[in-house]
This record gives C-alpha cells, structure tokens and sequence, in this order.
C-alpha cells in the first residue's frame, strides 16, 4: 500500500462533502432512492415497525423531558395514546393486560381523570417488557413526563391559581 | 451520548447542540476541513464535551419530509481528530447518530438520512454504519437506522 494510499484510509472520517451541485443531481438522486426504499419500506416485518414507532415516542419523550412545552395540550395522556395504539389495535387489550376498566383508561387518556399511582406502576412495567428489543427506556421515563407536565401546566396557569392562593400567603419576619 | 478517548480509553459524556451565530467566530476552514460559513443558513449542530465550548465536530442538514428523509451536506471532525493520531473516537458515528434520532422521532418507520457517495468512503461506511448504496446515495433506513441508534445512544 503506497503511503498517499493509506493515509487517505487513516483519514475517511475527517469529513464529507455531501452537498448536491445541482438541482438536477438531486432530483435525480432522490428519485433512484425513494424507488429503493419503497421496495425496503413494503418488506419491513410488523416488529419492525413497531420497534420503529415505539423507538419515535421514547425519543419524543426524551426530548419532552430536556426541553419540556409550556402549552395546554396534555402531552402524558398524547404519549400514552400513542404507546397503546402502537402496539394493540384495541385499547381495551390493553386495559385488560394491566387489569385496569376499559372506562378508567378511556378517562385518563382523554384527560377527564389522573392516573393513579398504581396505573403508572403498570405502564412502568409494561413499557420495560415493550422496549427491551428497541433500547434501553428509562423506567422513570413515565413518571417524569407526568410531573414535568404537572409543573409546566402549574407555571403556565398562574395568572388562573395565583390570585386566589395568594391572598392566603404572606411572609411576617419581612417588611 | 458518549465518546472515547483513544489514548485512555476513557468514556467522556458529550451533547449536540445547534451551532450558534457567534460559533461562526471559531471555526475555521484549517481545524475543520471545509468553509462552514456556507452553511450559516443550513441547520448545523456541534459536537462537544459535556459542559464545555470546544467543537469537536459539525454537521450540516437538510430535512427532506417529502421524502422522509434527512440529508446530511456537510460533516466533519476536528483536525486532531482525525486521522491515526486522533485524540477522541466515534464524534461521526454520534454526529450521524442525531440526525438518525432526529429522523426516527419525525419519520418513524419511514426514517432515512443520506450522504452523497463518493467512492473513497463509500465502502467505509457501508462497512463502520452499515449503510446501503442506491445509485450515488448511501443511506440508512429501518432496521438499520434503529441499530445506530442503540449503538450511540446511551442517554
């Protein structure tokens, strides 16, 4: 191997230029490519793409919990819907496989009651079992998104809590 | 997310953020390859240590969700890290990585991120990240693209 040789080998990963020249480069790259993947797309198995979809929420919930939403949106109850409808076609499967009523499940992911501990204990385990072949899913990960969304939904309803609570506070040692 | 440190062996925990304007200032065309002022309008990210400003690498893309896929335009490590002397192991490997977890958390099982093949690396990484080759695109979709990302991603 000549020297030039294998100094270029030491070196592939200093960098790629991967930008296109052309419009037309592109276009034409994309088409040969999105006919390939088409082909790839149609022979994924069923546990691939459940494996792809569950991998799609714990990276939503990941980056939930490092850059959480201040909004009005209930995003435990969105995440929930999402693992239950990744993996069974009825939820009321589900409710049966964490021995929970089909109607308190319906009520917590719409929103019209709080899980209870207990559930989130089972969504804890169950989930462990569900993502063992996708990564390591963090079994706090439940828990967090639920009380990060409790802050973020106290911080950004102040202005409706605030005034009533406040007149029931006062500090007496400060002027 | 984590890198290696070769001489040591040391496993040092690192982030990828977006590049700021002022990163502009520190970066130049002789520590990292390639004029990255070019990409100011693109969306960059850089690789550093945990905590601190030093960029060890950069990667420019281009969200493509037409087609769902993420292309990679630009990549690079800096100079001591590149080569037989390198101080740090895997800052690629992350840097595609998460543009892979940023595929999967918008495409799910439709995912890709691509590079442009060029012959002299095209065999690298088909053979280090397992990518396949369609024409003069490399590219990484399901399975694949998920077994990228269990490798990298230790968070």
């Amino acid at each position: 191997m000549t020297k030039k040789k294998k100094i270029i080998i030491d070196n592939l990963e200093y960098g790629v230029d991967s930008r296109y020249a052309t419009a037309k480069e592109k276009d034409h790259d994309s088409i040969a490519l999105m006919k390939a993947r088409l082909e790839k797309m149609n022979n994924l198995s069923a546990e691939q793409i459940l494996q792809a979809k569950l991998m799609q929420l714990k990276l939503k919930m990941e980056s939930y919990l490092k850059e959480p939403v201040y909004d009005n949106q209930n995003h435990f109850a969105e995440f929930l819907k999402t693992y239950i409808d990744s993996i069974y076609s009825k939820r009321s499967e589900f409710a049966k496989d964490i021995n929970v009523t089909p109607v308190f499940l319906s009520k917590v992911i719409n929103s019209h009651r709080e899980p209870k501990e207990e559930f989130i204990l089972k969504l804890m385990i169950h989930s462990e079992k569900a993502f063992k072949k996708v990564g390591k899913f963090h079994n706090t990960t439940w828990y967090q998104v639920y009380y990060q969304e409790k802050i973020c939904d106290t911080i950004s309803n102040q202005s409706k809590w605030r005034p009533k609570i406040e007149k029931h506070v006062k500090l007496s040692h400060f002027k | 997310m984590t890198i290696v440190e070769v001489q040591s062996g040391k496993v040092i925990p690192i982030e990828i953020l977006l590049l700021e304007n002022d990163d502009y200032k520190s970066i130049s065309e002789s520590r990292y390859y390639f004029d990255w002022k070019k990409e100011k309008k693109q969306e960059v990210y850089k690789l550093v240590i945990n905590g601190q400003t030093d960029i060890l690498g950069l990667i420019s893309i281009e969200r493509i969700p037409s087609e769902w896929r993420i292309h990679i335009r630009l990549l690079t490590v800096s100079k001591e890290n590149s080569g037989k002397g390198k101080i740090f192991e895997n800052i690629v490997g992350n840097l595609m990585t998460h543009v892979a977890k940023l595929a999967v958390m918008e495409f799910a099982e439709m995912a890709c991120i691509s590079l442009k093949s060029k012959s002299a690396i095209e065999q690298h990484y088909i053979k280090k990240y397992n990518m396949s080759i369609t024409g003069m695109t490399l590219s990484l979709e399901v399975p694949e693209i998920l077994n990228l990302i269990k490798q990298y991603d230790h968070d």
